[in-house]
């Protein structure tokens, strides 16, 4: 160690530091222009010349390069040196006149215009550029000449293929003079670019050591090996001087770990199309051809244009927006995707929508499509919205986008449904790109020896949807045919529950118990709040000014802590807090963000972490109620937010620690519904260990299923319906209740009391998680003289006659099938899914048993999603002739002479034709078993079409937003036997992480009495929904008669709080105190 | 016109008014920013205290939704 003074004051340094480094950590400012972390210091700018006092003279050093010794004096701020650093700036200046950083240094030091001649150079000569350029390994640039003609060059001033373009040396570059094009054109013979950023697709570069993207789970950064200069040359590594806990170990190799598993699962998920092979389409050559994934990007808030639509040619904001739908989906004349990739009508419309709102003008999308697949749930919806928006949609397929030339618009021509000729414009054109499997998963499926469909996905059953072919090998997601989000959701859940029911007996043999951190006792505390403002890329940030937010909040009362983060709810910022809470010894915390209904948990848990009690904390919602709501007012906006933060701040200072109860979980489980879905549901919590009762109002299990003939794949259902009955019936965990209604249900998550009523007979029934599975029902049709004439059936009534091999099906001459019977159609605005599968796989089954059959499919859109792709196109090979009508102009079928006659207009000869059958099968739609007795026994939702109301569309597909209460089957939307297998096991699943908890805790912020107060009138008890109220005991010791509440079963609604009369109850975390807190915040009290 | 403004005081409820002013926000909804909301857990929860006290702290208006 070693002492000497700086500035009058007594310093320490180790050996071998130089002075700038030593008063850097000392706090004291030395200019510097030539100086760098990374680098060897080398005197060059002389900018950093301080006074040393070597005991008997006084000298002037460089700073940045002068080694401390013990004993020395330092003076950084004199007169001299001053006037130092100012004469060296003057002529540095005088050299190059022009560079900003030399304009505000002289402007620093009061220098006009240099005494000294003007040069016009832009090099100071300061060599950071060569030093870098020699710390990559590299050497590629160095100070050539001598005196004046010292110039940074190249040997023999020739463009070099030493260089490799990496930047380093204009990234360091203080004045300028350095650039990328400068590289481009005079230094480097490689040709530059930017490492495009996967994330971004591509529109944007990043760097070689990355965060993939802002939420990236773990948010590590990474060091890319491929672009990375010291995998190349072994130089560089400047990294490794910026970390502070030298975390950068370049050494480090991929290592092989072995782990025992029972059990795997295969979520290797998809690859977007490329559309670079396709000529016509120009994608690779025209910036303003872009795929879905990049419009994506350019509609997201974090992605390159800060999700302004522009175009990428020349940011122009487009006003003609198309978007080509099956790019490498439904093609194999140009890929080898014969199937339908399932998601694109779908993202296609959502991109179009999206985009005009975020056009502030009104900007023209269209859609060009052959068959429009909306076939999710609320999807067609949807669909029907954007046309009521404006997004036009063109049914045909487009073949060439020809540049405009002379400017950088698209053309293109298409022949509309009339069968004219179009020419038309488009400033930019999206090409909404398939899923396909990568071909490395391919190659992993061959090394797991598992079975593959012929578009690469795996191969599934239908009855077994997430198993592959070989045992104990699990699959979800798109690698097990393309999908969208809440399939995907469905389908992991399932693989979970297909794992965990193979390795049941292994339940809980490896669990590590987590930390538990005590919590701190706040109790009688003053106040220390904490409050952290959000950012949230910039859709806080881009309206509300953050950091006046921020400060603000550092005004008001008891506030000890202030900060804004970019991303609140991400990892690392969690992690952060958490050691913020605890050094600053907060005691309450405030989140200025986003939604509490979704965020509150995540901080609640990061106050856990940090020895808080979870309800010392409070949200205010500055993105949903305020930036998103008033993004043309950002002052005002701003004064919102700032009013918001005093609020929760004036409140969250009045919050105490609750405490939450525990209660136990029923271990038995109930599901209502004994079809296909309620029946998989029973078997998956079986076999993972639970008892179950599979409630059935028939007089048999199976449901609908025992009225279907056989899979898409060819297996006869009723076969593979016995072995599930058969295993049902065998296994002793499940207790099979027929003909019984639920007539009552009482309790909560956990522990639910419920009536099974069977005729006369009644049982009461305990359990802690209820999956509803009440299934559907198909629609008897009301058009098409159906029920007038043995000849016209539904789809099912066809699947009976096939199942009783009726001779007559083989004497047909003409069969119609008539689609979307009662489907999409304003008094039931949603696509049964499975019909067009259905009836095409019927078609073929027709044409099976007599060739000579001619059957007609009458259709509005085909929507065979994923690989039942194949079977539309099988059916066009065996000489199925499609025709299409739309809901205005439906077939018309009429009854004459005994002979049923159809007319519909033929879509491409665009002429009413009549076609006489032998059979017409209406393909009718599936209705929901409407049970509003069941929605209020557990209070569930229904939907606007009487289908049950999941907890979230995407991510909570098989649950309800009630505690303890799942859901499957066609109850939650129409789907065709293997989706309701899956949801089956996936509402198994969900069900099974509450029940393997054995103990759940409830809600802090429940009601409580005041029994002094108390008047025993008995509002509360026979006001509250919930039964939580109740009288205490007449023979009791201690404040009998008067109210208590069971916190068990509060909910927390407050009803009571506010009919007491005597005042006697308070909610706990809505306290009256506090919610007075919040009104008397609301204007300033200045 | 008189370009006057009320100040609005809202009590949301969490279950329906309150997620209903995430949609708008979701939605990109506009509307004016003379609005503060208090979250209650449920209307039920709304005292007539929490009204008068917002008038007297110079609310124009209380709109009490749920």
């Amino acid at each position: 160690m070693i002492t000497f003074k700086l500035n009058g004051k007594t310093v320490q340094g180790e050996e071998g530091q130089y002075i700038l480094q030593v008063a850097e950590k000392a706090g004291v400012e030395i200019p510097t222009l030539c100086h760098h972390k990374a680098l060897e210091p080398a005197g060059m700018c002389r900018i950093c010349t301080v006074e040393l006092f070597d005991g008997r003279r006084t000298r002037f050093v460089t700073a940045c390069n002068y080694p401390i010794w013990e004993g020395m004096e330092v003076k950084t701020d004199t007169e001299a040196v001053h006037a130092g650093r100012k004469l060296i700036v003057e002529m540095l200046l005088a050299r190059c006149p022009e560079v900003p950083l030399l304009q505000n240094l002289a402007k620093e030091y009061g220098i006009g215009t240099p005494r000294f001649k003007l040069e016009n150079d832009t090099c100071i000569l300061c060599g950071l550029c060569t030093r870098m350029c020699e710390k990559m390994g590299n050497s590629a640039i160095s100070l050539t000449g001598r005196g004046v003609e010292m110039k940074v060059d190249t040997p023999f001033h020739l463009q070099t293929d030493v260089c490799m373009a990496c930047g380093a040396c204009a990234s360091v570059c203080p004045t300028g003079h350095i650039t990328l094009e400068k590289i481009r054109e005079v230094i480097s013979r490689r040709g530059s670019r930017l490492i495009p950023s996967e994330y971004d697709m591509g529109l944007k570069g990043r760097k070689p050591v990355y965060v993939p993207y802002a939420q990236a789970v773990p948010n590590t950064p990474a060091i890319d090996r491929d672009v990375c200069v010291h995998f190349k040359t072994g130089g560089c590594q400047v990294c490794t001087s910026f970390c502070g806990v030298d975390a950068i170990d370049h050494t480090m190799e991929d290592e092989i770990v072995e782990l025992d598993v029972g059990s795997i699962i295969l979520a290797p998920g998809f690859e977007p199309f490329d559309p670079s092979k396709f000529d016509s389409y120009n994608y690779a050559k025209h910036p303003n051809v872009i795929t879905s994934m990049e419009m994506e990007r350019i509609l997201s808030a974090s992605g390159p244009t800060g999700g302004h639509l522009v175009r990428l040619s020349d940011h122009k904001e487009p006003k003609k927006i198309a978007w080509f739908q099956c790019v490498g989906s439904r093609d194999l004349n140009r890929c080898d995707n014969a199937y339908c990739s399932s998601v694109c009508c779908m993202y296609a419309i959502k991109e179009a929508v999206i985009a005009k709102e975020h056009a502030p003008y009104d900007l023209d999308c269209a859609i060009f499509f052959m068959d429009m697949r909306t076939h999710g749930k609320d999807f067609e919806r949807f669909y029907d919205n954007a046309k009521a928006k404006g997004v036009r949609f063109i049914r045909s397929r487009v073949h060439t986008i020809d540049p405009v030339p002379g400017s950088d618009d698209l053309s293109i021509r298409y022949i509309t449904e009339k069968g004219e000729t179009v020419t038309e414009m488009f400033d930019q054109i999206v090409l909404s790109i398939g899923l396909q499997t990568d071909p490395e998963v391919v190659a992993m499926a061959n090394r797991l020896g598992i079975e593959l469909t012929p578009g690469n996905f795996c191969k599934t059953d239908t009855f077994m949807p997430v198993e592959t072919s070989r045992k104990g090998i699990y699959v979800c997601g798109a690698f097990q045919g393309p999908k969208d989000i809440p399939q995907s959701v469905v389908d992991a859940s399932a693989a979970a529950s297909a794992a965990g029911e193979i390795l049941a007996e292994a339940r809980n043999t490896l669990t590590k118990i987590p930390e538990i951190i005590p919590e701190t006792n706040v109790i009688g505390e003053r106040p220390r709040i904490g409050v952290f403002v959000c950012r949230c890329g910039i859709n806080i940030a881009g309206v509300v000014n953050v950091p006046e937010v921020r400060d603000y909040a550092g005004t008001l009362p008891y506030v000890e802590y202030i900060s804004d983060n970019l991303y609140s709810c991400a990892q690392d910022t969690q992690e952060t807090m958490t050691q913020i809470i605890k050094q600053k010894k907060l005691n309450r915390v405030v989140v200025a963000a986003c939604t509490p209904k979704t965020h509150e948990p995540l901080f609640q848990e990061t106050l856990i972490n940090a020895g808080l009690n979870k309800y010392l904390f409070e949200m205010c919602n500055i993105r949903n109620h305020d930036s998103w709501v008033h993004k043309n007012n950002p002052d005002l906006a701003t004064q919102k937010a700032k009013d918001l933060v005093r609020m929760a701040v004036s409140k969250v200072a009045l919050m105490q620690p609750l405490p939450e109860a525990e209660l136990n979980v029923n271990q038995t489980a109930l599901v209502i519904g004994g079809g296909i879905s309620g029946m998989t549901a029973a078997k998956s919590l079986a076999n993972q260990g639970y008892e179950t009762h599979l409630i059935e109002a028939g007089d048999r299990l199976g449901g609908n299923a025992r009225r279907i003939f056989k899979t898409v794949a060819g297996d006869l259902v009723k076969d593979k319906l016995a072995e599930l009955v058969q295993h049902i019936e065998g296994d002793d965990r499940i207790k099979i209740h027929l003909n019984t209604r639920l007539t009552s249900v009482e309790g909560f998550v956990g522990s639910f009391k419920s009536t099974l009523t069977a005729g006369d007979s009644i049982e009461e029934l305990e359990y802690g998680v209820a999956v509803v599975a009440t299934g559907g029902t198909a629609l008897k049709p009301e058009e098409y003289s159906y029920g007038q004439d043995p000849r016209i059936l539904t789809s099912l009534e066809l699947d009976e006659k096939f199942m009783a091999d009726d001779p007559g099906l083989k004497k047909i001459n003409s069969a119609v099938f008539i689609q979307c019977v009662g489907s999409r159609q304003p008094d039931r605005p949603y696509c049964s899914r499975v019909c067009c599968t259905h009836s095409i796989d019927n078609a073929l089954e027709l044409k099976k048993r007599n060739p000579d059959t001619d059957v007609f499919i009458l259709y509005r859109d085909i929507r065979t999603y994923g690989e039942r792709e194949y079977l539309y196109k099988e059916a066009r090979e065996a000489g199925v002739i499609f025709i299409r009508h739309d809901r205005d102009n439906k077939p018309q079928l009429r009854i004459e002479d005994d002979r049923i006659r159809i007319t519909v207009t033929d879509h491409v000869l665009q002429r009413p034709m009549e076609i006489t059958a032998d059979l017409v099968t209406l393909a009718s739609a599936i209705l929901p078993n409407k049970d509003e007795s069941l929605a209020q026994f557990f209070k569930v939702p229904l939907n606007d079409d009487n289908f049950f109301v999941e907890k979230h569309a995407k991510l909570g597909p098989s649950e309800f937003a009630t505690d303890g209460v799942f859901l499957c089957g066609l109850a939650h939307y129409p789907k065709p036997i293997d989706e309701a297998i899956a949801q089956g096991r996936a509402s198994a699943s969900r069900a099974i992480t509450l029940l393997a908890k054995k103990t759940i805790n409830t809600s802090g912020t429940v009601a409580e009495t005041e029994p002094a107060i108390c008047s025993s009138c008995g509002v509360c008890v026979s006001i509250c929904p919930y039964s939580a109220p109740s009288f205490i005991a007449a023979d009791a010791r201690m404040h009998a008669g008067k109210a208590q509440i069971n916190p068990v079963l509060c909910k927390g609604c407050g009803l009571c709080v506010a009919s007491c009369r005597s005042g006697a109850i308070r909610l706990k975390g809505f306290d009256n105190d506090q919610i007075f807190a919040q009104i008397f915040a609301m204007t300033e009290a200045v | 016109m008189s370009d006057w403004e009320p100040k609005i005081v809202s009590f949301l409820c969490n279950w329906c008014s309150y997620g209903a002013a995430d949609l708008a926000g979701v939605s990109r909804m506009e509307y004016p920013a003379n609005i503060r909301v208090i979250r209650i857990p449920c209307t039920g929860r709304m005292s007539p205290k929490f009204a008068l006290a917002a008038l007297r702290e110079g609310a124009d208006a209380v709109w009490v939704s749920g």
